[in-house]
């Protein structure tokens, strides 16, 4: 569904994604991991449209997004929940939510998410008319979320969506990741969190300065000597 | 019991005002002290009746409307007699051509009474709409406010009060306000040089109506035009500005206010070596337009703006059906018709915002990266921006044009940009309500109560001061120094800066920041997420 051919992203002169190739197929969870600065944001980003890549394709089934315009990636069926949250503080969490669905016209389908974001997560429904930048850490994660959701996306990237949380909520997040999958959504995670999210992908890939260095089934790279030291942290 | 506080200050307030002017004026803000202070007791207590909340304000109505009269009454026994002007309000009614005069004293009596009572009367009805469900009491302020910009103007003429010039130049800036909020307000985009739009909208209707390259189009023509003419304008400041941020994107505003008026001051020999203009529109004679707003083999340059000396005069609004000169003879048509062109641009504006392209706004302001991840497009939302505010300044343009009948390019220097950008932050960035009531506050001081406060110091210093003053210096510095008029820029600077410290967010916040205080209550009464989880 989601493939990405040989991209190449510089930022001026660093060239910080050195040929990446990954897929992502309907209904999977494929999880990128790596150590701080591999490259991971920078791969969302480009797949948003946020940076232009210098070389390679992005297509989405067959579409080729590489020349498509940031804006409207969204409405292609790509959306995400960024690293840093991004959420707008001084709207509400509703008006949060509200700004996910901009792209989209289907009134009744953008009602339909909305209900389904709250029961997903409770706790947004109970904060609605609260301001995103008052809102917790973990809340404003989960409003990042609710907000990707509510682009309707068929393919929901995800960019550290533990980043920052205590231990209980990271297994929350998680389970609602899964929650989310088994309800259909196709979606590419990045995580710090190797074991968390190995555990629920179904592959993964593991990027290295700016190159992809294992690829794989999840279980595999689970099983892996180097993935295992490196970033399981286990000896 | 009665909590007083509020009332004191808003009588306080509009006592400075009566203290200054006397006389009918009382009439006037006693009746908006009561107003103004209704509604502030009606919002603190809302759980009570309608009919108790409307009880409960008439005494605090009425110490607001008793210091506004005190105001009036110092005014005519103290402040007369020492700026040795003992008539210093008009003692004549004016009906039509007749005047009626009347006593001084009996002038002083009607106003008292008048004030107080409006005031109560003002204080209880405004806080007793304030218990009814939203929609109604909406509807009800409405109206009132309708009824108050209907019967004020009438009021004014006849009782001679002389504010009316005043009251159009505040309204203009009104316009021009809600324009740039627009820019600064809704879309977060700093502009400094905002005149230099008002003042493409006035050359524009000037230039299409008047004889300086003689075309004279109807006034209604005319200022849609300027407003077209404001909002590509508008586009063209804007596409090169995109990339810019804050402190970049200011200067760049500030340069081209300072432009503008250079280009206007300087378009006098106009020539063109090629042909681009042998347009004829509807109802003019070819050979006549060609040889009069001649820019291609002509005899001479073409002067378009006449540069300092200005355009002048451009023509007035005709309404069929009626007298031609309406619009000349006195300011109530004048009056009516900005009336309507603020109604109008509220009007437009609202729908803006409350549209997708006033979320957009919004989503651009808080944060461009993740707005353009929600498929907002920035570079089309900022040009919107850009655009719809400078088309109100076209409209006021336009109108500003024909009101004066005479347009310079010094009119439209940076301190128009400076004062309009006060307003918008004095009363609440993004919050229409806000910036009108700014509006009416900065450019009231600005064109009633100074010229006014001048008046009377320089009476004050005559007849009071200088007979007991011997020295020649002092008596220089007394006599030419203190003129509050020289001091304005001061004053709106110095209101700026204290606002910011004092209260940052204006006097009248808008809804998003007010929901803000509100969530951080709700915020402090719940449980922490973790522990909850926790619980489980
Ligand atoms: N705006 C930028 N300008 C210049 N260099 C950048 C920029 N953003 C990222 N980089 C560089 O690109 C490389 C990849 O960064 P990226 O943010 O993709 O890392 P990451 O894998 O997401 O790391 P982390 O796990 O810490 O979030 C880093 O070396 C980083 O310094
Ligand atoms: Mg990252």
């Amino acid at each position: 569904m989601l493939e990405l051919k040989d991209v190449h992203t510089y930022y001026g002169n660093i060239h910080a994604l050195k040929g990446i190739s990954l897929t992502v197929d309907d209904g999977e969870i494929v999880t990128l991991i790596g150590s701080n600065g591999a490259g991971k944001t920078t791969t969302l980003r480009t797949i948003q449209g946020l940076i232009r890549p210098r070389h390679g394709t992005i297509t989405l089934n067959g579409e080729d997004l590489t020349k498509v315009p940031a804006h409207e990636i969204t409405s292609k069926g790509v959306s995400q929940s960024p690293e840093g949250r991004l959420i707008f503080p001084r709207m509400t969490v509703k008006e949060n939510l509200e700004m996910g669905a901009f792209a989209r016209k289907d009134k009744d389908g953008i009602k339909r998410d909305m209900e389904r974001v709250f029961t997903v997560f409770p706790r947004l429904k109970e904060r609605i008319s609260q301001k995103g930048g008052t809102l917790s850490g973990g809340e404003q994660q989960m409003l990042a979320m609710g907000r990707a959701l509510m682009a309707n996306p068929r393919v929901l990237l995800l960019d550290e969506p533990s980043m920052g949380l205590s231990p209980i909520l990271v297994e929350q997040i998680f389970k609602i990741i899964s929650e989310l999958h088994a309800q259909g959504t196709t979606i590419l995670l990045v995580e710090q969190n190797a074991r968390m999210a190995l555990s629920i992908a179904s592959r993964g890939y593991v990027l290295q300065t700016g190159e992809i260095r294992l690829q794989g089934p999840a279980a595999r790279l689970r099983d892996d000597e180097d993935v295992r030291k490196t970033y399981l942290g286990e000896h | 019991m009665l909590k007083l506080r509020p009332a004191l200050t808003i009588g306080l307030a509009a006592a400075f005002v009566t203290f200054l002017f006397g006389g009918w004026s009382i009439v006037v803000i006693g009746l908006l002290a009561g107003a103004m202070t209704g509604l502030n007791y009606g919002q603190r207590s809302l759980k009570r009746t309608p009919r108790e909340i409307g009880q409960e304000a008439i005494v605090p109505g009425l110490v607001a409307a008793g210091m506004v009269v005190l105001g009036g009454v110092v005014f005519s026994y103290v402040v007369t007699p020492a700026v040795g002007k003992p008539l210093a309000y008009s003692l004549f009614l004016k009906f039509g051509k007749t005047a009626v005069r009347m006593d001084y004293f009996f002038v002083l009596m009607i106003s008292i009474v008048a004030g107080v009572l409006l005031g109560a009367l003002a204080s209880w009805y405004m806080a007793s709409i304030q218990g009814l469900p939203e929609h109604t009491r909406r509807a009800r302020l409405i109206i009132v406010l309708v009824v108050f910009l209907l019967i004020f103007p009438f009021f004014e003429q006849i009782t001679n009060m002389q504010w009316m010039a005043a009251v159009i130049t505040v309204q203009i800036f009104i316009l021009l306000a809600l324009g740039l909020n627009i820019v600064v307000g809704y879309a977060g985009l700093l502009d400094l040089g905002y005149a230099a739009f008002f003042a493409i909208g006035a050359y524009t209707a000037g230039l299409l109506n008047s004889p300086q390259i003689d075309i004279s189009w109807n006034f209604w023509l005319v200022i849609w035009i300027a407003a077209a003419v404001g909002s590509v304008a508008g586009l063209a400041l804007g596409a090169p500005t995109l990339r810019l941020r804050g402190d970049y994107l200011a200067i760049v505003t500030l340069g081209f206010g300072e432009i503008v008026p250079v280009v206007f001051r300087n378009l006098i020999t106009v020539t063109l070596r090629e042909p681009i203009t042998r347009i004829c529109f509807v109802g003019c004679d070819p050979v006549k337009e060609v040889r009069n707003a001649c820019l291609y083999a002509c005899t001479g340059p073409l002067d378009l703006t006449a540069g300092e000396k200005g355009i002048n005069p451009i023509g007035r609004p005709l309404i069929p059906f009626t007298p031609e000169n309406l619009f000349g003879a006195n300011y109530l048509p004048w009056y009516f018709l900005i009336l309507v062109l603020i109604l109008f641009s509220i009007f437009l504006i609202r729908r803006m915002h409350q549209s997708r392209i006033g979320r957009a706004w919004m989503a651009i302001r808080e944060d461009e990266l993740a707005a353009s991840q929600m498929g907002i497009d920035p570079v089309k939302t900022k040009l919107m921006a850009f655009a719809m505010g400078a088309t109100f300044s076209g409209f006021a343009g336009a109108f500003y044009g024909s009101y004066i009948s005479a347009i310079f390019p010094g009119v439209f220097d940076f301190s128009v940009s400076v004062i309009v950008l006060c307003m918008v932050i004095l009363g609440g960035l993004g919050n229409m309500v806000g910036v009108i009531i700014g509006g009416i506050l900065i450019m009231g001081t600005d064109r009633l109560f100074l010229p006014q406060m001048a008046t009377l110091l320089k009476g004050f210093m005559t007849a009071t001061v200088l007979p007991n003053v011997s020295h020649p210096a002092l008596r220089d510095f007394l006599t030419f120094s203190l003129d509050p008029i020289q001091f304005r820029l001061m004053l709106f600077g110095l209101v700026l800066v204290i606002m910011m410290i004092v209260r940052p967010e204006g006097l009248v916040p808008s809804a998003e920041r007010r929901a803000e205080l509100h969530a951080g209550d709700e915020a402090a009464g719940a449980p922490p997420l973790e522990a909850e989880v926790a619980a489980h």
